[in-house]
Order: structure tokens, then C-alpha cells, then sequence
């Protein structure tokens, strides 16, 4: 899940974007904004963020242009040039958003190896999470997924439908009867 | 100062304090003539009036500086050419800043009363603004101005259309969202000539947006509402919305659905047989083969570009291939990826690999990969509908339902007393709805089907 702080973060800089005298942000601003967009899997917006920064920007702040690259590769969805290009030194700026997106991006691969393989090798596995074979072993097993040592092939387990929402009874009474007022008149 | 522009400088002071503004527009509809012959000595004017009190003179004085701006298109190319490129600019600034204070200070009552001198004040505001590729400063600007005359949320005012397109121009489509995102009930009645233009745009400028968020399915809605608008000649807004419905059809449907009935004539008539192109992919789209679908890309290329519909007819082959392969789900459980990979049309088993696990990850098919053996299982919809989750939807959607219809008794007694539609009813005449047309619009607010 995105921290509540990024979130806050992003509607911040964009309102900041648009009522700066020149209707510009500075590149530092330019570079967390895009980098939040890609944490929040929102690449249209992040593609439509990176053909609006002014050149200017993006020559004076190299990194836009690195954390772009990341960008182009979740368009792909080339998980293993992604997380390649993750590696770059990143600074202070966006260093904790980067690392959150890395976060972010391993568990939704995880996840989707989940829903989308009954069967997978461990090579893909650990290539699609940005991990290496032993780190992917031990996931693997943390999950309870089977490893047949022989073949090298995972068999991931679908996780049941975690579903959890909260309503009060007293809410649901409420909108019974606001259904019933409804249909009554 | 001439004596004419005091008059009306003392005009606006008088009847503003009084608070009689029905005389006042009297007085400024009368004034835009001595405004215009002393267009140099309008900023002394606006001077000596207060934003918020006399909003009405303020916008009326706007209105004549705006208007009469130089259009700028060509970039300047001797010096001395420049230095007047400079002045007008400078001009440009000085008029944008007045409109920033005329909208961060206005009073909205007043404007309210003067909702076509706003519009087009925004709209020449908006022309300059993409005239010098400025467009995001425009943004925030039209923004606060839709907010400030605007009489509800749900209210379509003129200068909607501008800020869409700026929001476009300037790729930044979040604040439109939060504009586009709410259905439009009422239109704001400006009871000028090109309010039908204006509407259009919105409509059209707001489709484009959602396609490029790949919301396809409101930007199918927002195409439908330009095309079934009523219409006796061609509009080019509908011939181009037209295109674009087709487009979008294929990628959200796969196929090109009939526009719906009550749309115009002029539809089927004049605007369908000016997009053959079009109509030709569409045909080819339904054989279901990719290769066609491309001969026909290509064919058709330079339409389609010069059209500006490059992107959506890419995304056209992309949406084939992935119908194809949805297909594929209704007629086999289990198919080995080679297989699955000739039946598409993709060169390896790693590619159809590629393909279902992102159609996975996007929700499009219910599948398994099995990488051991090299096959594919497809399964049903795992939604059962018997989760509190799908109960909350349920929810959510009766409550729009109620909503809707709530807006729709509320219109229908708009109608039940008005005058001209009792009077129609007590004749029983068959034509109604063509006499009934110029009554309505003279109302307050003419109505729209959300």
C-alpha cells in the first residue's frame, strides 16, 4: 500500500505546479512528483508529467531522465530492466520514494506470479522479482509455495480473496431504509 | 478623461451602490462602443473601479480589452517586429493580470448576471494563452473561474471547454479530471450564438482526455453525447467525435456499436460517409485478423495521422490481439502456449506467455500458467457476487440509481409548469417538440440528460 504521506505528498506538489507564478514546478518537484506517479502505478500520468517537463528541467536534473527510464520499463512491464534501472544513485530528493517504489514493485510481481503461474521457474520467479535464487527460495517457501528441486519449478499457491469491508449494522439499517423511502414513493 | 468614459465610470458607481444591476446591463450592453474608441485609457478605468463591487463594470471593461487584443501568430521576424511582439506581450501580462484580480476578488452574483461577457472574456484569455504555448498558466486561472460562476458542481458553464483544452495543450489532465468526473446536469444559459460550440468542445476535449487515461469507457460516453446531440448540419466537432467513437468502440467492444437511435440524422446521412477510413477498419477488425488489420493501418495511415488519431488506431491492433486471445478462453480449458501462440498470430510461446500474463494483471482473462508442462489453463470469473465487496457495488450503484432519478422527477416538474408546454398540451398539437424547442431555452437553465 502507498503511505498516506505520499499521497498528501503528490496532491501537494501538483497544486504547487499550478499555482507557481510560471505554472512550472522546479525539477526537484518535477522528479518526486514522477516518481510518486510511478509508486502509484499511475503511468499516464507519469508519461504525460514527463512530456510536459520543460526541457530546461530536464537538462539541469539529470535524474528526471533516470527515473523516467524506470518509468518506460513498467510501460513495458519489463520487470528485470526495471528493477536494473532502479539501481541508479539516487538523491536525497527522491532516495525514499525509489526505494518505496522498489517495494512496491516486488510485491505487486509476487502477487501477480501468484494469480498468474501454477507453475514457474525459479529462474523466471527470481528474474520477475528482482531477487536472486536464494532470496527467491526462501520467499517461496515463507508462502508455502513447493519447490521441486528437480526440475527447479516453483508452484505458486493463489492467495484466497483477502476481502475486508467494515460497515456498521447500524449503517446498513440506514440504507435499507433509505432503499425502502425510495421504492415507497 | 472623456467625458464618455465618465459617464459610464459614474453609471457603474451609481448603479452598482444602488444595487440595481438589471439597469446597469442595460447600460453596458449601450457602453461597448465608448469602451472601444478609448481603448487606451481603459486601465485608468479599471483603476477607479473595485473588483468586488462593481463586478459587472469591471467584467464589461475586461470584456473590450480582451476582444481587442492583437492576435499573434506569427513568430516575429525583424527587430522591429520583435520589439512589437514584446509590447504585445507585455500588454498580454498586464491584461492577465487584471482578469487574476477580477477572479480572485469578483462577486459571483454579479457575474452570474453577466454569463456571456464571462465566457468570452475566458475564452479570449484561453485564445492568447495557446496562442503563445503558454497554456498551463491558463489552468488554475479558468479553474477558479468555472468555480466562481458556477451555480452547482454539476453546472456546464462556457469556459469548461477552455480549460479542458488547456488541460490538454498542456498535458496535464488531473485538474480537468476533477471537472470531467462529474456528470453534468444543468447547462449555464449564456444565450450566446456559439454556446452549442462550447458544449461540443467540452464534450469532445473531455473524451480526448479520458482516452489518453485509457478511461475508455467515459470517453465512449462523452463521444456519444457530442454525436447524438441534435443537429441539422454537419458539425466538424461530430464528424471528428465520430472518428474517435469508432476508434474507441473497437478497443473498449471490439466492434462498432450502432449509435443510439435519437441521435441525428445527420449521423448516419453525412457524417458517416465522410469516415470511410474509418467505417474500412472497422470491416476489417471484424475478420478478426491482425493482418488485415494492419494492411489496413497502413493503408489508411496519413488519414489517421493527419486525423490525430494515430495513437488510438495503434491501440486498435493491441485491442484485436487481445479479443483474439479472450476468444481463445471461450472455446478451450487448457492449450499449450505454441498453440495459443500460432492461433493469435505471435512469433514465439513466450510471446503468448507475455501476452496472457498481462492480460492477467489487468483482469481482461481468468488463467493459469503452467510453465512445467508449457500450457495454459484458462478459468471462469472467480466473482462470485456473494462477497461483501460486491454487495458494497451494489450498494454504490442503487444509490447513484436513486440519485438519478431523484434529478429526473426534479427536471420533470420543471416541465409539468411550464407555461409553453401546458399550452401546447391544451392544444394537442402533434408538433409539440419543435415548438416547444425556443420556449424552453428561453428558461433559466435549459436542461440536459445527465
Amino acid at each position: 500500500m502507498i503511505s498516506e504521506d505520499l499521497v498528501s505528498t503528490c496532491a501537494e506538489l501538483e497544486r504547487q505546479e499550478l499555482t507557481s507564478p510560471t505554472g512550472e514546478a522546479s525539477p526537484q518537484e518535477y522528479a518526486q512528483l514522477l516518481a510518486i506517479y510511478l509508486c502509484q502505478s499511475d503511468l499516464c500520468n507519469a508519461k504525460f508529467l514527463w512530456k510536459r517537463i520543460p526541457a530546461s528541467a530536464k537538462s539541469s536534473n539529470e535524474e528526471l531522465s533516470l527515473i523516467w527510464k524506470v518509468g518506460q520499463c513498467m510501460w513495458k512491464r519489463d520487470y528485470p530492466a526495471a528493477y536494473a534501472a532502479l539501481q541508479a544513485p539516487w538523491s536525497d530528493n527522491v532516495r525514499h520514494i525509489m526505494t518505496t517504489l522498489q517495494e512496491e514493485l516486488r510485491s505487486r510481481a509476487i502477487d501477480l506470479i501468484a494469480n498468474a503461474y501454477s507453475s514457474i521457474a525459479l529462474s523466471d520467479l527470481a528474474a520477475m522479482a528482482g531477487i536472486n535464487d536464494r532470496e527467491a527460495e526462501r520467499i517461496s517457501n515463507e508462502r508455502g509455495w513447493i519447490i521441486d528441486a528437480e526440475t527447479e519449478m516453483v508452484h505458486p499457491v493463489r492467495p484466497p480473496p483477502s476481502s475486508q469491508v467494515i460497515t456498521s449494522s447500524e449503517g446498513q439499517l440506514n440504507k435499507l431504509t433509505d432503499y425502502v423511502s425510495f421504492l415507497e414513493n | 478623461m472623456v467625458s464618455g468614459l465618465e459617464q459610464f465610470v459614474n453609471a457603474v458607481q451609481s448603479f452598482s451602490s444602488q444595487g440595481n444591476y438589471n439597469d446597469l446591463c442595460e447600460v453596458l450592453r449601450k457602453s461597448t462602443d465608448v469602451l472601444s474608441k478609448n481603448l487606451q485609457h481603459l486601465d485608468n478605468v479599471l483603476e477607479t473601479l473595485d473588483p468586488f463591487q462593481h463586478s459587472l463594470g469591471f467584467l464589461a471593461v475586461l470584456f473590450v480589452k480582451t476582444s481587442n487584443l492583437p492576435t499573434h501568430m506569427t513568430p516575429p521576424s525583424g527587430a522591429a517586429e520583435a520589439a512589437g511582439h514584446a509590447e504585445a506581450r507585455a500588454l498580454d501580462t498586464l491584461v492577465f493580470s487584471q482578469f487574476q484580480n477580477f477572479i480572485d476578488q469578483c462577486d459571483s452574483s454579479q457575474a452570474r448576471l453577466a454569463p456571456e461577457t464571462y465566457s468570452e472574456v475566458c475564452h479570449a484569455i484561453t485564445r492568447v494563452l495557446v496562442e503563445q504555448k503558454r497554456p498551463h498558466k491558463g489552468i488554475d486561472l479558468i479553474r477558479k473561474a468555472i468555480r466562481k460562476i458556477q451555480k452547482h458542481e454539476s453546472q456546464l458553464t462556457g469556459a469548461h471547454a477552455d480549460l479542458m483544452q488547456l488541460c490538454l495543450l498542456a498535458k496535464n489532465f488531473k485538474p480537468a479530471l476533477e471537472f470531467l468526473d462529474v456528470d453534468i446536469c444543468s447547462i449555464s444559459d449564456e444565450g450566446s450564438q456559439s454556446e452549442a460550440k462550447y458544449f461540443l468542445l467540452y464534450f469532445y476535449y473531455g473524451a480526448m482526455i479520458y482516452a489518453a487515461l485509457k478511461k475508455f469507457d467515459r470517453a465512449l460516453y462523452f463521444l456519444e453525447v457530442v454525436i447524438t446531440t441534435p443537429a441539422m448540419a454537419v458539425s466538424h466537432i461530430m464528424l471528428e467525435a465520430y472518428k474517435k467513437y469508432i476508434l474507441v468502440c473497437l478497443i473498449l467492444h471490439g466492434k462498432v456499436l450502432n449509435p443510439p437511435k435519437y441521435a441525428s440524422q445527420v449521423v448516419e446521412r453525412f457524417i458517416k460517409p465522410l469516415s470511410s477510413a474509418y467505417n474500412k477498419l472497422s470491416l476489417a477488425y471484424s475478420t478478426n485478423s491482425c493482418e488485415e488489420v494492419q494492411q489496413c493501418l497502413n493503408l489508411y495511415a496519413e488519414t489517421f495521422n493527419r486525423d490525430g488519431n494515430n495513437g488510438l488506431s495503434k491501440q486498435v491492433l493491441v485491442s484485436l490481439r487481445k479479443k483474439n486471445i479472450q476468444r481463445l478462453t471461450k472455446t478451450f480449458l487448457t492449450l499449450s502456449l505454441a498453440d495459443v501462440a500460432s492461433r493469435v498470430q505471435l512469433p514465439s510461446p513466450r510471446d503468448a506467455e507475455r501476452a496472457i500474463l498481462n492480460m492477467i494483471e489487468d483482469g481482461e482473462i481468468f488463467a493459469s500458467i503452467n510453465q512445467k508442462d508449457g500450457m495454459v489453463c484458462f478459468h471462469d470469473d472467480p466473482e462470485k457476487y456473494n462477497t461483501p465487496v460486491a454487495l458494497q457495488r451494489l450498494e454504490e450503484e442503487m444509490e447513484r440509481c436513486t440519485e438519478l432519478d431523484r434529478k429526473i422527477l426534479e427536471m420533470d416538474e420543471k416541465f409539468l409548469v411550464n407555461p409553453a408546454f401546458i399550452k401546447k398540451q391544451q392544444c394537442g398539437s402533434t408538433e409539440e417538440d419543435i415548438a416547444l424547442a425556443p420556449a424552453m431555452s428561453g428558461q433559466g437553465s435549459s436542461t440536459f440528460t445527465m
